[in-house]
């Protein structure tokens, strides 16, 4: 017997086996625990839960789910990049450009086929696992699914002819097939949505659970502000995982030039990244001050309670996002002449970056000995409590991006002088934007000590909106001022160390275990409901994990999903590959070798 | 593959740290909240414990509220509250203001607090009227003497159900509706065509025969309109108005008449499902 068949019955004795499982468990006499029903026994009856085997039912959905979410998040952002860096190509005529937008491209086919894979495992797992929740979610959303299939034939219709019609149709015509991609995607993206904030934020219902209306059910508290969320966060994610095959490329490249093509392929991939990156912290506040207003218990629960040493982890996490970004764009500069003028601001930037990610992961109350407790004066340091509350940590996220956002323009300027006359005078006013911005967030941010908590949390905005005006003045005026600009050097495409091409690597697995992680806060924080204050998680793990369990199943979910990825960086890469032909020196067997 | 074994290494590497960040936190499983019988017989005592329990534990106070901090965030600290509630509020003993405050938060706001409490008789806590009573029972013994008892009237219990007609809002839980009901004992017996009558519906609408009223024949409203119209139909009267008749009517009427500070989720259900089934067959 060959290999493949040994394989092939091999997988299909062990689907026998699940499938038997799995109806086994479903079949059992009801079994009560702590006054929770796993099973009951009626033939042809209603269940309420089976039971995966080995791992449960929760851990196997929560990885179905979130492995099919970080690659539904990949084939929506690639489009989204893609296209404009087509656009980009179009316009400048610079065929880099298209070409670069093509190999991003050859990313999607693979991945398109595991989004859909696993989207139908999902849908399989819901139905077969956890059957009272999905049945409750068909009552209400059971006219969407239609147009989110139908869109999915559409989305494919597009996909490949955008891929495979690379070069075959006019310029104009690509385009707009990568319009209509990126549009399918967003829609279909945005009604499985819908379903998933309703179980968090339901609306649109009576008290027992009963459709209203569809519309309202659809539009509940969460719902815009988790589209513009994820809209904006699978680009950064989408961007990193290019940026990691651009670094993957990079480390197996034979020559110097296609070492140049890829070292540019990662800076454009973590260039995109960081550009999301920037304001994805706003999106998230903009999530967080919905779910608050629609419920200031689930809100609290989420930031104050149970969750709240997850977002200690998150500010770990995040951190280090920033701190592999602005040393990746600090080492890319070593390869571009006249940016050594810079290298003096480093040490001011990473102090900067360093100690606001400090201040954002001090935490508010400490795990402490009764006797440290007591020497301490209570659960909080005496110093360091201050630094533990949403007054500094807003404070110090803007900071850090503001940071980040200085470090890009460096690199920018790299290489580059600005003639025009007003250049002193230009800078002078970036400088004084930066340093007004800077001043006026720590002292909201001090502020905020001294006032009462609704006045507080309002000062979040301004916070935000002076960042974000900061970036924006200070964008304008470069690119007017750099004009012309005259170029001191060139840029050494190539010229870089492996280690910023790991730096890139580190970017893309830290960004997948941030997804991991706000994945699971964004279920947990419904605890012991499927949807919140309507259906109550009756099963066997209607518990709150610990967050070290969390944290496990998180990494098991990465390593998986990039054991996928190496696929599909594996099959984009063949091909590239000359093809297979037949040993030159083998010769024919003589008859006589034969017989 | 020697740098993909480098890459495979890194990615586990990484991976491996985020997990042991993950276990250097406070690790804590919670589980959900349990009920226990509360007999109608406790002793003020029994009932401060049970309450002191309840405000641990399912009614999920702690997650908002501070007991003796003279920092308190997004809301009221409640150390002496049971010393403060007989003096909040003009014409309100310390357990009307309790109660109100428990089933009605939003009724009287603290100074230099913003409204956010959830109604803790609704989901997701659903707290059950005789469980509200430890909690005041508990509460009032902060600072002071408790004299609730388990046979204490309170005004608030029975709160309207009118918080779940406001659009996009979501109001949920039998258990929350069967115990804010007022209604008279006898109206839980009525069936669709009974709730019909006693909520006046039959004298705007005829449902007999395929003639118009003030509003229109609900004779068919079965196939005409789906069990979701229907619902919205009745809780948002004004959302689609029927061609050949004026807006507005049916929601002043309703208003006028206390509809919505009476019916029940259970009524509301009978009287949906009652005309859902009238198909215009008689």
């Amino acid at each position: 017997m060959s290999k493949k068949n040994i394989i092939i019955l091999l997988l299909s004795l062990f689907i026998l086996m699940l499938f038997w499982e799995i109806t086994q468990s479903a079949t059992t006499t009801a079994d009560v625990q702590q006054g929770t029903q796993v099973s009951t026994t009626k033939i042809g009856g209603n269940v309420d839960y089976r039971n995966f085997p080995v791992v449960g039912s929760r851990v196997a959905m929560w990885v179905i789910a979130q492995l099919h979410l970080m690659f539904a998040a990949f084939v929506l952002a690639v489009p989204m990049f893609v296209l404009l860096i087509e656009y980009i190509g179009y316009r400048t005529g610079d065929k880099r450009y298209d070409d670069l937008a093509y190999e991003f491209t050859k990313l999607l086919s693979t991945s398109f086929s595991f989004t859909a894979s696993l989207g139908a495992l999902l849908t399989f797992a819901l139905i077969i696992l956890y059957p009272k929740v999905t049945n409750y979610l068909i009552s209400i959303f059971s006219w969407t699914f239609f147009p989110y299939v139908l869109l999915f034939f559409l989305e494919t219709g597009f996909l490949y002819s955008y891929y495979y019609g690379w070069g075959k149709f006019s310029p104009r015509i690509h385009l707009a097939l990568g319009v209509g991609l990126n549009i399918t995607g967003t829609i279909i993206m945005f009604i499985a949505n819908a379903w998933l904030t309703f179980m968090n934020t339901p609306a649109g219902i009576t008290e027992s659970g009963e459709l209203i209306n569809i519309w309202d059910a659809i539009t509940n508290y969460t719902w815009m502000p988790i589209n513009i969320h994820r809209f904006i966060a699978n680009i950064a994610f989408g961007g990193s995982i290019a940026a990691a095959y651009g670094a993957y490329k990079f480390l197996g490249a034979k020559t110097d030039q296609e070492r140049a093509h890829y070292d540019w392929m990662g800076y454009v991939g973590m260039f995109i990244a960081i550009c999301a990156l920037l304001p994805l912290p706003f999106a998230g506040y903009y999530l967080g001050i919905e779910i608050y207003a629609f419920s200031q218990t689930l809100g609290v629960t989420l930031m104050g309670g149970t969750f709240s040493w997850l977002f200690i982890i998150q500010a770990v996490l995040i951190g280090n996002l920033f701190l592999a970004a602005n040393y990746y764009l600090w080492v890319s500069m070593e390869r571009i002449e006249g940016a050594e003028r810079f290298r003096k601001f480093i040490k001011y930037l990473l102090a900067s970056i360093l100690i606001s990610f400090l201040v954002w992961a001090t935490p508010h109350s400490l795990v402490a000995t009764i006797e440290e407790a007591r020497r301490m004066g209570g659960a909080h340091h005496p110093i360091l409590g201050v630094l533990g509350v949403m007054s500094a940590k807003n404070t110090a996220v803007n900071i850090l991006i503001l940071t980040t956002y200085i470090s890009f323009l460096l690199y920018r300027r790299g290489n580059k002088e600005a003639t025009v006359s007003w250049a002193k005078k230009g800078n002078t006013i970036q400088f004084i934007v930066f340093a007004t911005t800077i001043i006026f967030v720590v002292f909201l941010g001090v502020l905020g000590y001294f006032v009462e908590a609704k006045v507080r949390i309002g000062l979040s905005i301004p916070q935000v909106l002076s960042v974000l005006l900061a970036m924006v003045v200070v964008t304008i005026l470069d690119i007017f001022m750099f004009r012309k600009a005259r170029i001191r050097g060139a840029i050494k495409w190539g010229k870089m160390p492996n280690r910023a091409q790991y730096a890139l690597f580190f970017i893309a697995i830290t960004f997948a275990w941030t997804m991991g992680l706000m994945g699971y806060v964004r279920s947990g924080m419904r605890q012991h409901w499927h949807v919140y204050g309507v259906m109550k998680d009756t099963s066997v793990d209607a518990f709150t994990p610990t967050l070290g369990f969390a944290s496990n199943v998180v990494s098991v979910t990465v390593i998986i999903f990039f054991a996928f990825i190496a696929i599909v960086f594996w099959l984009a890469g063949l091909s590239g590959k000359k093809n297979w032909e037949p040993n030159s020196s083998r010769q024919p067997l003589t008859e006589e070798a034969r017989s | 593959m020697k740098n993909a074994l480098k890459i495979v290494a890194f990615t586990l590497i990484v991976t491996a740290f985020y997990s042991y960040v993950g276990q250097m936190v406070p690790q804590k499983e919670t589980y959900p909240p349990e009920s226990r019988e509360i007999r109608p017989d406790l002793t003020v005592d029994e009932m401060v414990d049970f309450g002191r329990e309840i405000v641990g534990a399912k009614g999920t106070c702690l997650t908002c509220h501070t007991f003796g901090s003279d920092k308190p965030e997004r809301f009221p600290d409640l150390n002496n509250i049971g010393r403060k509630a007989g003096s909040r509020k003009d014409g309100f003993s310390d357990i009307d203001y309790l109660a109100e405050s428990l089933y009605d938060p939003d009724a009287y706001i603290v100074e230099g607090f913003a409204p956010g409490m959830p109604a803790v008789n609704k989901p997701p806590i659903s707290l059950s009227d005789k469980e509200i009573l430890t909690v005041i029972a508990y509460l009032q013994s902060l600072g002071s003497a408790p004299s609730v008892t388990m046979q204490t009237k309170l005004k608030s219990a029975g709160r309207d159900l009118a918080a779940f007609s406001t659009p996009g809002r979501t109001a949920l839980s039998e258990e929350a509706a069967a115990s804010a009901t007022t209604k008279p004992v006898d109206s839980e017996h009525l069936d669709g065509e009974g709730l019909f009558k006693k909520y006046l519906c039959n004298s705007c609408h005829r449902i007999d025969a395929p003639v118009k009223l003030v509003g229109p024949s609900l004779y068919d409203a079965g196939n005409r309109l789906t069990t979701a119209q229907l619902y919205q139909a009745i809780l948002e009267p004004d959302a689609i108005i029927a061609e050949g008749f004026p807006a507005g009517v049916m929601t002043a009427s309703l208003r006028g008449l206390g509809f919505y500070d009476q019916i029940t989720t259970k009524e509301l259900k009978i009287m949906v499902d009652y005309l859902a089934s009238q198909k215009g067959n008689k």
